[in-house]
């Protein structure tokens, strides 16, 4: 009896200490890490989270990137999460809220600025910000280097490269109906009314879904932004970023020509699809047109189209479209310790900077360069021709209003909004509400 | 004074095994406080604070009357969050009930091939399941439209997710399929376990199927049945990965539940104060459905 007293005892505080040890893991762990420093190994350890950008996904491209950083900075030791556009900002808000943040984040300025910099989560990079490398990027477009700044001018992002989000047709399916008489081929733009010319002869000749308009969630939301907005050329915002401004007349009347087209059944919508539903339908052929593409999107849907996915600007009724830009780069988070927040800087100089290194990290990332003195990465490669395709809509690049302050309740509300007119809600009243909360968001976060 | 020292040592005896039994206990209580307990007390104090990623301010009950006077969305969800426990509890209930009565005398093996038959999607994670439902449901290319309009019951395709009036019930139709496997192998047992004694008794009586049902089966299973209706009510309360991966609460807020909102706002808005204070609200209701569920179910059984 002695025994199974002295057994239930031993067992109980073994459990308990178990759990204790469980518990402390992580302590232990930091501490080992200090001592193997005092030792002299010198070595800083941070966390890159990366989002799913091109390759920036693929964990050999980013420990190439990596071993390359590390042939010259040994003593920073690099490791990597992936995190994908589903959960992504799930796991960075839990993890911001519970203090266990990575030290760099790879993203664009509408999460790394005008999110979790606005929110006082980020680092200050502006010493990374010298006066060539303002003049480099200003080079290509002075609205990279605005987009990387709060308004109070501190620099939340360090860019690397950046693209123009298009849309794209089913070249042959055009071909066979008739349709790309609407096109400018040589441009790759289209005016409104021939946008809806051709939807009517895809339509009469037999093209059960011309293109959707995808609403069942904030995912790939860029392109039918940007489809509503340059259909009567509307503006998302104010020049200052300050006020929303879809409820204009060219607005609202982008949003009740969609209405009207997919009442006439020239055009679908479904609210139960993502942009990610909608490429799939128009990989496998089901849609005739996608309005989400990009030339990462082209490279990632190369092996699984048996047609010619031929990428066009939005549809304009100038014929002049804006096209809403991606900025993709890297941020710091500030947890406090300035060693990692240096070390997070010399890797983050080394992959955007190093000659050879740069433009080697842009093309992974399947964009363009966002400096001049990069020229043409792709020139020589089997992606040149592809790619010069893709450059040409750099030209189109509209204002950068994803920076607007309030940009995350604003992602959630256009979505919302969208269903409501396919489902019957006055255009002009759901787009005033739209504008009306983003509108209180935006003051919201700005006080 | 040998029954005085026997008193002593069996009290002794007595509270090291108390002491034994603590200590058995202490990793499951360290656990359940710092991963329920604790948690419930943040969220209920951080209910009365707008509590942002910037802001932490004490603002009493503003976001209790904010939710019930200002936020139709909130509304919305709670309207479908309790069409859903209205729906799918007796559906739930009843369907596991009579499927059960139908295999739980079949040979060994028919009953088990049939308890595996319903209890796969619960053994199949929910992200696959609902992969596998959202293909069937496409509007494009889904199973559904493609076997509704071969059999000619529609001509047109059918957006089952994108058309508000139908999502809330292709969303109960899953919950339905996910939430059967666990009545089924319960009710199984329950009813292999009922007095065989009495039902042969009462068959000699000349009580007919449903009386020996009613006053033989019923009274004997009622505990089950009990567990059964709290934990389906309480997994249909808190119904969020369907909705999550499925519809994103749309079109239109039509599917749009409690724990689903509460996400929303907290981890699409930042609002971590109003969400939990959605959550304290949340509890609160399944706690009342429970304890009434136990009121009724055990004053049925006595």
């Amino acid at each position: 009896m002695r025994m199974k007293k002295f057994m239930g005892v031993f067992l109980a505080l073994s459990m308990a200490l178990s759990l204790g040890a469980c518990g402390g893991s992580q302590g232990a762990t930091k501490g080992e890490s200090t001592t193997a420093k005092e030792g002299g190994a010198k070595a800083t350890e941070i966390k890159l989270w990366t989002y799913p950008i091109g390759s920036w996904n693929e964990p050999e491209k980013v420990e190439e990137v990596i071993a390359n950083f590390n042939a010259k900075y040994p003593d920073i030791h690099v490791s990597v999460e992936y995190l994908d556009y589903t959960s992504g900002d799930d796991q960075v808000t839990a993890a911001i809220e519970a203090g266990t943040t990575p030290d760099i984040i790879m993203e664009g300025p509408e999460r790394l600025v005008s999110n979790w910099g606005a929110a006082g989560k980020m680092a200050d990079l502006s010493d990374l910000w010298d006066e060539d490398t303002i003049k480099d990027i200003q080079d290509v477009s002075s609205k990279v280097v605005e987009a990387c700044k709060s308004p109070e001018g501190v620099y939340y992002e360090y860019p690397l490269s950046m693209n123009a989000h298009c849309m794209a047709i089913n070249y042959e399916v055009f071909e066979k109906a008739g349709a790309l008489k609407y096109l400018d081929q040589n441009t790759r733009t289209w005016t409104t009314d021939n946008f809806v010319k051709a939807l009517e002869t895809l339509k009469k000749n037999g093209v059960e879904t011309t293109g959707i308009v995808y609403c069942g969630g904030q995912g790939g939301d860029q392109g039918t932004r940007a489809l509503a907005m340059n259909l009567y050329s509307a503006q998302f915002t104010n020049e200052d970023h300050t006020k929303w401004t879809m409820n204009s007349e060219e607005g609202i009347k982008g949003l009740e020509l969609l209405v009207d087209l997919t009442k006439k059944g020239d055009l679908s919508y479904d609210a139960g699809i993502q942009a990610a539903d909608e490429l799939q339908l128009f990989a496998n052929g089901t849609a005739a047109m996608t309005f989400c593409w990009n030339a990462s999107n082209e490279s990632n849907y190369a092996q699984q189209v048996n047609f010619t996915p031929y990428a066009m600007a939005f549809p304009s009724d100038d014929g002049k479209p804006e096209l809403a830009g991606g900025i993709y780069g890297f941020g710091v988070f500030d947890n406090g310790n300035a060693e990692k927040i240096e070390a997070s800087k010399q890797f983050i100089k080394f992959v955007c900077d190093d000659k050879e290194q740069g433009p080697k990290s842009v093309t992974a990332t399947g964009f363009f360069p966002v400096r001049h003195s990069f020229g043409n990465v792709y020139a020589g490669t089997e992606e040149a021709e592809r790619m010069a395709t893709f450059n040409s809509f750099m030209q189109y690049l509209g204002d950068y209003y994803n920076v607007a302050p309030g940009w995350a309740d604003q992602r959630t509300a256009w979505w919302n909004m969208l269903q409501q007119i396919f489902g019957g809600t006055d255009v002009k009243e759901a787009v005033n509400t739209y504008v009306d909360t983003c509108n209180a968001a935006t003051e919201a976060a700005q006080k | 004074m040998a029954k005085v020292q026997t008193k002593n040592t069996k009290r002794i005896f007595n509270h090291d095994e108390t002491i034994s039994a603590y200590l058995f206990l202490l990793p499951a209580l360290l656990f359940f406080v710092g991963f329920v307990i604790i948690p419930m007390i943040l969220c209920l104090v951080t209910s009365f604070f707008d509590y942002t990623m910037t802001e932490f301010k004490f603002v009493g009950l503003k976001n209790y009357s904010e939710m019930f006077f200002k936020d139709k969305v909130f509304l919305k969800s709670l309207f479908n969050t309790f069409l859903i426990v209205v729906v799918s509890v007796p559906a739930v209930t009843i369907f596991s009930l009579w499927v059960s009565s139908a295999i739980y005398n079949l040979k060994g093996w028919i009953c088990s091939f049939f308890r595996c038959i319903f209890y796969l999607p619960v053994v199949t994670g929910t992200v696959a399941v609902t992969v596998v439902w959202k293909w069937m449901f496409n509007q494009y290319t889904g199973l559904f439209n493609y076997v509704l309009k071969a059999g000619g019951v529609i001509d047109k395709n059918v957006s089952w997710l994108g058309n508000e009036k139908i999502a809330i019930w292709c969303i109960i139709l899953i919950l339905f399929t996910t939430s059967i496997g666990q009545p089924i192998v319960l009710y199984v047992s329950a009813l292999g376990n009922v007095d065989a004694s009495l039902i042969e008794a009462s068959e000699v009586d000349g009580a007919t199927k449903l009386q020996v049902f009613w006053k033989i089966k019923w009274p004997q299973i009622m505990p089950t049945t009990l567990y059964i209706l709290v934990i389906t009510t309480i997994n249909s309360f808190q119904c969020y990965a369907l909705v999550q991966l499925l519809t994103s609460g749309g079109p239109n807020n039509s599917t749009s539940t409690v724990m689903y909102y509460i996400y929303y706002e907290a981890f699409k808005l930042y609002r971590y104060g109003y969400g939990n204070a959605m959550g304290v609200i949340l509890a609160i209701i399944i706690a009342v459905f429970s304890a009434i569920q136990f009121k009724v179910a055990g004053q049925s059984r006595d």
